[in-house]
């Protein structure tokens, strides 16, 4: 019996969801439920229909998340203190050998995988973002924790543009983007220059097509005027990266910066702290990841703490969850702002 | 789990596993057949998805009320993967048991005028 197109992706996602139930469960069972889907699926490839097979794939989604639901409960149940010792004991040896997979997976390695299998499906829309620097420092702090808006921004394509919520990058918006000189990691910083502007600074304040502008969300902690930092653009110098040399080669004329098209210029908020445009150049507008959306949590840790979770870290939590979460930041959201254009 | 000794302990059931055991009363079936029977069962209106039936028969495998069949009756859809179930002599009993209950909830209901009598142009083939 050949099965259509549509069936055969039924099932093969069907044999993803059923990695989410408890493994004792799925290797009792999964065998057969995967058999019993297909039968389904052929069921109703005998009746085709749009209609009929969004009906089914509803009544299999609503199946599986309330039995799911039931099978994790009636998993936890069956555990009984020691069996969580022992647990914890296993995963703390499988966490251990990682890589090896000399132990099977326990218990959370288990809910991990469900958690894994939900941030696969959210990724695409959100993405979890810890900021690891200070450089938009009194917007947004180290630790923060913030969830990122992947549409806002994305590339909306042929026909994406007329279904998602999909706006163009403005002056004064937030932006996550990839960091162009290390593309594994993720910047946010404020975007001052889009397509187009004419930038350069005096004395630390921006000047944008001939107009200077008051930044209220800006943050001064130095007074002493660097020139390099505070005049831009001024001459590259040692810590202006191979790839500022080239944005200060092409796009600087008459001691301007010209924003070409395609490119965004961005600086952090805490200026005279911030390793930003003016050292490693323009943000390819492909680049951008998305919009901040909100503090989920923010927890008040040294960087490199922050960029993987190592042992000690998950101690430091553990200990300080209380203390050290700045629970005046949950739920803050960063906000866009304008400059204002002075006299 | 320990076996109860008396099917009135796992009362009620909940409609699922009535319909299986229902499904299970006259012949040994694989998971898809008993979700066709329980769907001819109820003129469609209980659908029973893979996690709800394989749940329904963990617990009644826990339970006792059905057991794996060694023997392969229906060739035509045989896959070795396929396992076929049967109802034990505590789920008979569970059953009978059940079917008692609602009968007697449908007679209370019928005491009270709450039930009415099956409309015989209506009836197709219960």
């Amino acid at each position: 019996m050949t099965d259509s197109l549509l069936s055969r992706w039924f099932c093969r996602i069907y044999l993803l969801m059923l990695y989410a139930y408890p493994r004792e469960f799925r290797l009792q069972f999964g065998g057969e439920m995967q058999l019993l889907f297909r039968d389904r699926c052929r069921q109703v490839s005998r009746a085709p229909g749009a209609w009929n097979w969004l009906r089914f794939a509803i009544h299999s989604a609503a199946d599986w998340l309330s039995t799911l639901f039931a099978e994790r409960v009636a998993a936890v149940r069956q555990v009984s203190v020691e069996d969580c010792v022992r647990k914890t004991y296993q995963i703390v040896r499988t966490v251990w050998s990682v890589g090896r997979r000399t132990q099977p997976r326990g218990f959370v390695a288990e809910w991990a995988m469900t958690l894994i299998v939900f941030l696969f499906a959210t990724t695409t829309l959100v993405q979890a973002y810890v900021v690891p620097t200070g450089s938009m420092e009194s917007t947004v702090l180290i630790g923060d924790h913030m969830l990122v808006d992947r549409v806002a921004y994305s590339n909306p394509g042929t026909w994406g543009a007329h279904l998602l919520p999909y706006r163009d990058v403005h002056r004064g918006d937030i932006v996550c983007f990839h960091y162009p000189e290390d593309v594994r990691q993720i910047y946010v910083k404020r975007v001052i220059g889009v397509p187009g502007d004419h930038i350069h600074m005096v004395n630390q304040q921006v000047v944008r097509n001939g107009m200077r502008l008051r930044e209220p969300y800006t943050q001064h902690i130095d007074s002493a005027i660097d020139p390099y930092r505070d005049d831009f653009p001024q001459a590259p110098q040692w810590n202006t990266s191979p790839r500022g040399r080239e944005m200060f080669a092409r796009d600087v004329r008459d001691g301007e910066l010209i924003v070409p098209p395609g490119k965004l210029f961005v600086m952090g908020d805490n200026r005279e702290n911030s390793a930003d445009s003016r050292y490693w150049g323009l943000v390819p507008r492909d680049y951008v990841v998305g919009k901040p959306v909100f503090v989920y949590w923010s927890y008040d840790a040294p960087t490199d703490e922050l960029e993987g979770w190592s042992l000690d870290h998950l101690f430091d939590v553990a200990t300080h969850f209380f203390t050290k979460t700045r629970w005046n930041r949950t739920f803050l959201v960063p906000r866009a702002q304008q400059a204002e254009i002075l006299p | 789990m320990g076996k109860p000794s008396k099917p009135e302990d796992l009362l009620p059931l909940t409609p699922p596993v009535f319909h299986i055991l229902v499904a299970l009363s006259g012949e040994e079936r694989h998971g898809y057949g008993i979700m066709q029977d329980v769907a001819r069962q109820t003129n469609d209106a209980l659908q029973l998805g893979p996690g709800t039936l394989y749940g329904c028969l963990k617990r009644m495998l826990a339970a006792g009320m059905v057991e794996e069949s060694e023997e392969r009756p229906d060739p035509a859809l045989d896959d070795e993967r396929r396992r076929y179930y049967r109802m034990t002599a505590l789920g008979r009993r569970v059953a009978r048991a059940e079917a008692q209950r609602l009968a007697d909830a449908v007679d209370a209901a019928k005491a009270r005028r709450l039930f009415d009598r099956p409309k015989a142009g209506l009836t197709g083939g219960a």
